[in-house]
């Protein structure tokens, strides 16, 4: 039993390498595919994290009318901190405000003396507001409808970028939606291309599977290497994709970084596939085993019909 | 040791009589010679023999087992029973020498111990010490032809079909691969012959069969080439 389950393997890899170019051929294949699967599947990643990278950034500022009084404004901060989706509020004065501006405009100093002018500061204070999930911000809406706040509320900013933020999510989504249909195209083209070329691998070997089979050989012990040989193409194709998709990550990582402005995005994705790398690793594995065995079984079913 | 009773063999593709009503009984240790033209029939008889192919009507059997009743699963069993020898050598290109022969015997789960010991003895049977790493390209048609015989005889089976097997062979390889059929014959194993090679009929002074368009024409205990 051992014995045999030994020579099917040894004749697997014997083979494997004894067919020199067609291996090669079906492993770049395989690799190919799999490369595809994978870009796709960190695509999605890199667009999960990129739109977390955005709502983190969102939040609420609500503009005070000048003449607000202190404690009302007291009141509206009190309530926002007494809710439960609230993380932080934090009280902006005018005069913060004015130094804020400043400091952004450091560079420009047109801009940056154009609040000096008059001397009265026409900035308003404000109340910022972030929530631990970004979602339940316009659940806070209501707040600000309330009789006892209309007055003193000059502006809710959340309400000028929500058009800006459902955009953004949208186009994601639309892109996500693309890229799953890409996706689809490009495996199902992929597992063509490898099924065939398998066949074609397997079809050069028609006279010696019958030779194999006036020889004596049982059907199983004819397939067996064939499949074995299937298993190496995905063993094979998993560690060159890996190997290639490390590597224009780490070169791409950079950029990403630059793409999404302050944000580690890049660094973040990388580091994803470092902890998921065992995920990574078994789920490129099962695919280009699965590939490869399903492809090699379905071409040498033909040949081994007849006894 | 084969009986064929009234076999006739149609192909679906050409529906052509291939063999037409054959009635055929070779005893063990014989050694019968199959004589007759391209499409005389010689290469689907010994299909039949193999079990390549099934007759359209008629009854084969061989070794005591009749074909008709023959499940799917066992033919590998039968095969392994049956040394067969063919004009284009049919060898497995990416093995061997060593492998090619010692395959025979790992497809019958046979021991490494045993075919170690085994490989190297029928090797030698047939003249090809030392040259067990070649693969069959690096081989001339005779040695090519020796492997094959000496894959066919690895089993030590009953059997032996040699379906034209100097066909591609010059004059010289020719005889010595004769010679090494006679020489298994005489170690008790059936040997069936097919050719058309006149002179190697008439020297060897055995049983002749003769085939013509499918049909049976001449069975002689001591035969001679009789086609023109």
């Amino acid at each position: 039993m051992f014995t045999t389950f030994y020579r099917l393997i040894k004749t697997g890899f014997t083979n494997f390498l004894r067919n020199g170019w067609l291996s090669l051929a079906s492993t770049i294949i395989m690799t190919l595919t799999l490369i595809t699967i994978s870009i796709f599947l960190i695509l999605n990643i890199v667009l999960t994290q990129g739109i977390q990278t955005i709502q983190d950034k969102i939040d609420i500022s609500i503009y005070l009318s000048d003449s607000a009084k202190g404690s009302k404004v007291l009141d509206l901060q009190k309530e926002l901190s007494n809710n439960p989706d609230v993380k932080v509020v934090k009280y902006v004065s005018k005069d913060e405000a004015k130094q804020r501006y400043q400091e952004k405009f450091a560079n420009n100093p047109q801009l940056k003396e154009s609040l000096d002018d008059g001397g009265d500061n026409p900035l308003p204070a404000s109340l910022e507001i972030k929530t631990y999930n970004p979602d339940k911000l316009s659940t806070l809406l209501p707040m600000f409808e309330q009789e006892k706040y209309k007055n003193m509320i000059r502006k809710v900013s959340y309400k000028e970028n929500k058009e800006v933020i459902d955009r953004l999510f949208k186009a994601t989504e639309f892109i996500k939606k693309i890229g799953w249909g890409l996706a689809a195209a490009f495996i199902i083209t992929s597992l063509i291309i490898i099924f065939n070329t398998i066949r074609t691998a397997i079809y050069t070997h028609k006279s010696e599977i019958e030779i194999m089979k006036l020889v004596g050989a049982n059907p199983w012990f004819i397939k067996w290497p064939f499949l074995i040989e299937g298993i190496l193409y995905g063993i094979f194709g998993t560690i060159l994709a890996l190997i290639a998709i490390s590597i224009t990550l780490r070169l791409l990582s950079v950029s990403f970084n630059t793409y999404f402005g302050s944000g580690d995005t890049g660094d973040q994705v990388l580091g994803f596939l470092m902890k998921n790398l065992v995920t990574l690793v078994v789920l490129m594995l099962g695919v280009g085993i699965t590939i490869g065995v399903t492809s090699s079984s379905i071409a040498i079913r033909k040949y081994l019909k007849k006894s | 040791m084969i009986y064929l009773k009234d076999v006739t063999k149609v192909y679906d593709k050409s529906k052509k009589k291939a063999l037409d009503n054959i009635s055929v009984h070779i005893k063990p240790k014989e050694f019968v010679i199959f004589v007759g033209l391209s499409g005389a029939g010689k290469s689907t008889l010994t299909k039949l023999v193999t079990h390549e192919e099934e007759p359209t009507s008629g009854k084969i059997t061989v070794g005591g087992i009749d074909y008709s009743k023959l499940k799917k699963k066992d033919v590998p069993y039968l095969r392994r029973k049956i040394g067969v020898v063919f004009q284009d050598f049919k060898l497995l290109p990416k093995k061997t020498v060593y492998e090619n022969i010692s395959y025979a015997l790992e497809v019958a789960g046979i021991s490494n111990k045993t075919i170690r010991s085994r490989v190297p003895q029928v090797l030698k049977m047939v003249g090809l010490e030392g040259k067990a790493k070649r693969f069959p390209r690096e081989l001339s048609g005779g040695e090519m032809q020796r492997v094959a015989i000496a894959r066919a005889l690895i089993h030590e089976p009953k059997i032996l079909i040699a379906d034209e097997p100097t066909g591609n062979l010059d004059p010289k390889n020719a005889w010595e691969i004769i010679d090494l059929l006679l020489k298994v014959n005489e170690y008790g194993t059936t040997v069936i012959l097919t050719t058309h090679n006149k002179e190697i009929v008439n020297t060897l002074k055995k049983r002749v069969i003769t085939l013509k368009g499918g049909k049976l024409i001449k069975d002689q205990e001591v035969g001679r080439y009789a086609l023109q």
